[in-house]
């Protein structure tokens, strides 16, 4: 094809199915997987818990719960019930399991630091509110974007996570969430939900808030105990 | 796949010589009390189709969403009542195949389509895979009509379609373009390649087609299936909460719907449009403008003009 072809096509020429079709996923995948579906939220609600204490074991805990999220919403949002009706979600599903299987993987290199406060509110906060945006375009409340299965919610939260980690890791962990947000902004504004943009617009909001709120981890004291340096061997 | 019911070879065999002359003589209808519809014959065979067929981009691509899958066959359903049979879709539909397969089946409706899909694949030589691949999704035995969508790879799946159709594993061949893109190129197709479908995209405000692919199509005997016939729904975006010009009752036009089709399938050189629709009532809306009168060679300049000034 040439340039001008190209020209020809507009954002909507490449959405292949309607806003009812994707919001509707949300709540199938809730009514399916229920009541099992809580244990992903419940698990997202402590996971700042664990983040925050001193000892290394909770706080790769908390990575871990982060990677299992990224492999829920991996394989069941984007793989099942989003890839049927889009060809890159399959893709980017995919990816999403390899991006959890990976945290899984960090073992020692899990979170350098304890979760600060802001950034552990900051975590609640997105947990707790931005599934509802999902309802504000489809007043159902089974249409609830929830942790750990929705996108959205998972990578807004858990950018806060990736944030802390030591470059050039950080940017690694960071790229999917960021090519993510990219194109969901784009699916979202082509299908006309508005209010999903809220997903996009909260992973960028957060994640100046966890650049600002985690100092540098190569910077913190706390830091240096935990990552292993040249004259230090970890287990 | 279409059998030749004996209302349809009546229409195909006794009105197909009237239709290019006038497509206002085209209307026709099986029994007293059944009203008339506008059918079409295709060039190549003589044998009729109905003038509005049925697309299915993104409106049929529902995934295992069962709900939308009882409500799309609804959707078929209508399409089937109202003497529906031309089904268009594509592999790059997404489950587009798959919901249509699943509505023919629990409708029971497999024989009672015309059946056109496309090959989409820069593959030259996956042609036949991804055609079994598309009948086994729909549940049937073979397309009616295989076309090359948006000319990829076309001479490669081209060269192979017309092997298919000389063996009986396809009844009628073509090729794709839309939104007035390579005209140029699919013209040069048209002139070289024995083809029986084109499609591509005509509504009344997108009338590059009338230019050259048109006039081609009818001198080269070419059926024209028309995609985009709303502009993807923006026609109705921008001109439903106009008011129907004085005249549209003179040309046969009861609402906005019918205005836009009926401009599309009084051009003698169409054979059916194809519009897409997720609404039962969209659908009995547009299947409306196979019934009735058409407009006209000046009521057609006098519709494109009044959108033209709205
Ligand atoms: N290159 C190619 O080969 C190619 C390219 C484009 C299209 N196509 C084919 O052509 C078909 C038609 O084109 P399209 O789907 O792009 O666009 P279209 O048929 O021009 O428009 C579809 C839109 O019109 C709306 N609509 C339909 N009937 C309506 C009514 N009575 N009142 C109000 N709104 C109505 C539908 O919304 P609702 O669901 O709300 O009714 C839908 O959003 C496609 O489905 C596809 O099969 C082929």
């Amino acid at each position: 094809m040439n340039g001008a072809t190209w020209l020809s096509y507009s954002l909507q020429d490449f959405v292949m199915f309607g806003p009812e079709v994707f919001l509707r996923l949300f709540a199938r995948i809730n009514q399916d997987l229920w009541p099992w579906l809580l244990l992903w939220p419940l698990a997202g609600l402590v996971l700042p818990w664990f983040g925050r204490q001193a000892a290394e074991l909770p706080r790769r805990l908390a990575m871990a719960l982060a990677g299992l999220a990224w492999i829920g919403c991996g394989y069941l949002f984007l793989v099942r019930y989003y890839g049927p009706v889009n060809w890159p979600a399959t893709g980017f599903g995919w990816a999403f399991v390899v991006q959890g299987l990976l945290l899984l993987l960090l073992k020692g290199r899990a979170l350098p630091a304890p979760m600060t406060w802001p950034a552990a509110v900051s975590w609640w906060l997105a947990i707790l509110l931005l599934p509802w945006l999902s309802v504000l375009e489809m007043p159902d409340l089974w249409a609830l974007a929830l942790f750990g299965l929705a996108p959205g919610v998972t990578v807004a939260a858990t950018v806060l996570l990736f944030a802390r980690q030591p470059s050039p890791l950080r940017w690694l962990l960071l790229a999917l969430p960021l090519a993510w947000t990219l194109f969901s902004a784009a699916t979202y504004w082509a299908l006309g939900t508005f209010w999903l943009l809220g997903f996009p617009v909260a992973t960028l909001v957060l994640l100046v808030v966890a650049f600002r709120v985690n100092p540098s981890p190569a910077q913190t004291p706390d830091s240096q105990s935990v990552r292993p340096g040249p004259g230090r061997q970890s287990p | 796949m279409l059998e030749l019911s004996r209302r349809r070879f009546l229409i195909g065999v006794g009105l197909s010589g009237l239709a290019v002359a006038s497509p206002r003589l085209m209307a026709a209808g099986s029994s007293a009390g059944e009203q008339a519809f506008h059918s079409r014959p295709i060039p190549s065979t003589g044998e009729s189709v109905p003038a509005i067929g049925m697309g299915t981009w993104i409106t049929f691509n529902v995934g295992g969403d069962q709900y939308l899958i009882d409500q799309r066959t609804r959707v078929l359903e209508t399409f089937l009542e109202r003497n529906g049979t031309v089904i268009d879709c594509s592999p790059m539909y997404g489950s587009a195949a798959d919901v249509i397969g699943a509505g023919l089946d629990k409708l029971h409706a497999h024989d009672r389509i015309f059946a056109a899909t496309k090959i989409w694949t820069s593959d030259g030589s996956e042609t036949r895979e991804q055609a079994a691949t598309s009948e086994r999704r729909w549940g049937i035995d073979r397309f009616d009509l295989l076309q090359v969508h948006n000319l990829l790879a076309w001479q490669e799946h081209l060269a192979t379609l017309k092997e298919m159709k000389a063996e009986g594993r396809v009844r009628y061949i073509g090729i794709t373009t839309s939104h007035g893109r390579r005209h140029s190129e699919l013209a040069r197709v048209m002139e070289t390649e024995p083809l029986d479908f084109v499609q591509l995209t005509y509504n009344v405000l997108d009338r590059e087609a009338e230019e050259r692919l048109l006039p081609l199509a009818r001198e080269r005997g070419i059926a024209v299936l028309v995609n985009r016939p709303f502009q993807g729904g923006s026609l109705f975006r921008r001109f439903q909460s106009e008011p129907l010009p004085s005249w549209a009752g003179e040309a046969g036009v009861g609402n906005w719907a019918e205005f836009f089709l009926k401009f599309i399938i009084s051009h003698p050189a169409v054979t059916c449009a194809i519009p897409a629709t997720t609404s039962v009532e969209h659908m009995q809306e547009n299947m409306g403008a196979m019934y009735g009168q058409l407009p006209d060679a000046s009521q057609r300049r006098m519709m494109a003009e009044y959108v033209r000034q709205l």
